[in-house]
């Protein structure tokens, strides 16, 4: 006859805390793997924006990112930069140069599609619209969030890349061609994946959607 | 191939990050902001430590100590605050890089010009009695580059005596002093006589840096040396017609 033995306050203190353990790991586990778990997602349409037809919404993995677009600043770059949205040309295109709290880089079309990647060559892709002036505008002050037009090294050399920066970077200033500022979504451009030895990532996140709001 | 292309692309994502503004800008690492809240909206780089550049690694550059760099940047300071935003601009000079014993091929040198990356590279410790003068003579080495097709050498080589030559480059004579002539004779400076766009900038970095009553009685008792003024003041009017010597 197989004796019952009764457990000691001890083993059951100790069972309730492995079974605690064990859950804690469980949904630590999930919360960690879900980077836009604690993201908040700005929904456009319960917004009122002064200016609507200039916002742009830039859906990226961890939610919307709504950028008000400069016209007046610089007329030309945000006229191609509404060219390509209204375009649907930033679809699925790669976030491929990212610097952690410092810098995005997207909109290489030709290089940068999802699907069709050529991490040989991103970066140095066109839109096959031709370059745009650069439109230097040194009362344009680089402040967090701040959206620019990216070139190569030399001026005049603008097409459909873009950067978003995450800090103030004053020495932009008059170095590159302003289109707009991120009013809400930069903790959405925060969780945007990044490499700690690289600029340039294997395996990026892509732009969901770009749209205008009008 | 695709091996080959596999190895490239593993190097390319092992590279360590280089995330620094500067070095995205002007592609010189090591360097951290002196000034860049200028009236001319020009922005001062130091080394705080050695770099080397070039596809070569053949320019080399050291730090300096804080106390050189206060002296050295009042200075240059001084004198390229005599150029405007405006004019800046249009020779596309943005960026000083200040550091010390500078040298290009092992060859030291008080200047780097670099046109296309809007920066101007500074040896601080270059030569005490003709620092101020070489700014100018560097600044004029963006300007020629940035406008090759204003200044033309062969009809500067003219207004020299026929039978006078430049040597094959600033670095094959040992004609390099800066001193300036007593009596100039067409030149101001032995270091005038290596090249013609050596001789173009020691003109020029005189323009700026002597008074103009010095000027107008070397204008008047020199016609190689008038004529050679002349031209450089007209090639820059070309470029800025709002600058003044």
């Amino acid at each position: 006859m197989i004796k019952k033995i009764k457990a000691s306050t001890s083993e059951k203190f100790i069972f309730v805390f492995l079974i605690l353990l064990g859950i804690t790991t469980l949904s630590a586990y999930f919360v960690v793997k879900n980077k836009c778990l604690f993201v908040k997602n700005f929904d456009p349409k319960i917004t009122d924006f002064k200016k609507p037809n200039n916002i742009a919404i830039l859906n990226a993995p961890c939610g919307n990112v709504i950028i008000e677009l400069y016209p007046k600043v610089s007329p030309n770059a945000v006229k191609r930069f509404i060219t390509l949205i209204r375009s649907n040309a930033y679809e699925n295109i790669a976030f491929h140069r990212v610097i952690e709290n410092k810098l995005i880089q997207a909109g290489d079309l030709e290089f940068g599609k999802k699907g069709n990647l050529d991490y040989g060559k991103i970066g140095t892709g066109k839109s096959g619209l031709g370059t745009i002036k650069s439109e230097i505008n040194n009362n344009f002050n680089y402040t967090k969030g701040s959206v620019g037009l990216a070139r190569t090294f030399k001026n005049d050399t603008e097409d459909s890349q873009f950067f978003i920066i995450l800090q103030d970077e004053p020495l932009f200033d008059g170095e590159y061609t302003p289109v707009g500022k991120v009013l809400y979504g930069l903790e959405v451009l925060k969780k945007i994946k990044h490499e700690r030895r690289s600029e340039y990532i294997l395996r990026p996140d892509f732009i969901n959607s770009f749209k205008m709001l009008n | 191939m695709n091996l080959i292309r596999a190895i490239l692309l593993l190097i390319f994502f092992i590279t360590p990050l280089k995330a620094n503004t500067i070095y995205n800008l002007i592609k010189i690492p090591n360097l951290e902001i002196y000034e860049i809240n200028t009236k001319n909206k020009l922005k001062y780089f130091y080394a705080v430590r050695p770099f080397r550049l070039g596809t070569q690694k053949n320019i080399v550059c050291s730090n300096s100590n804080k106390k050189d760099l206060e002296i050295k940047y009042k200075i240059i300071r001084e004198n390229l605050d005599k150029y405007s935003y405006k004019y800046l601009k249009k020779i596309n000079l943005k960026y000083i890089v200040m550091c010390e014993n500078l040298s290009i091929s092992e060859l030291y040198t008080a200047g780097i010009p670099d046109n296309i990356m809007k920066t101007l590279i500074l040896d601080i410790k270059f030569n005490e009695d003709y620092f101020e003068r070489v700014i100018h003579h560097e600044v004029f080495h963006i300007i020629h580059l940035q406008h090759k097709e204003i200044f033309d050498e062969e009809e500067w080589i003219k207004f020299n005596n026929s039978k006078f030559n430049y040597a094959e480059c600033s670095t094959c004579t040992k004609k390099i002093s800066l001193k300036k002539y007593k009596e100039t004779k067409g030149f101001f400076t032995e270091y005038s006589r290596s090249t013609a766009s050596e001789d173009m900038a020691e003109v020029y970095s005189h323009m700026i840096f002597l008074k103009k009553k010095e000027i107008d009685k070397i204008r008047k008792s020199d016609p190689i040396l008038s004529n050679k003024i002349s031209y450089i003041e007209n090639k820059i009017k070309e470029i800025d017609n709002s600058f003044t010597f």
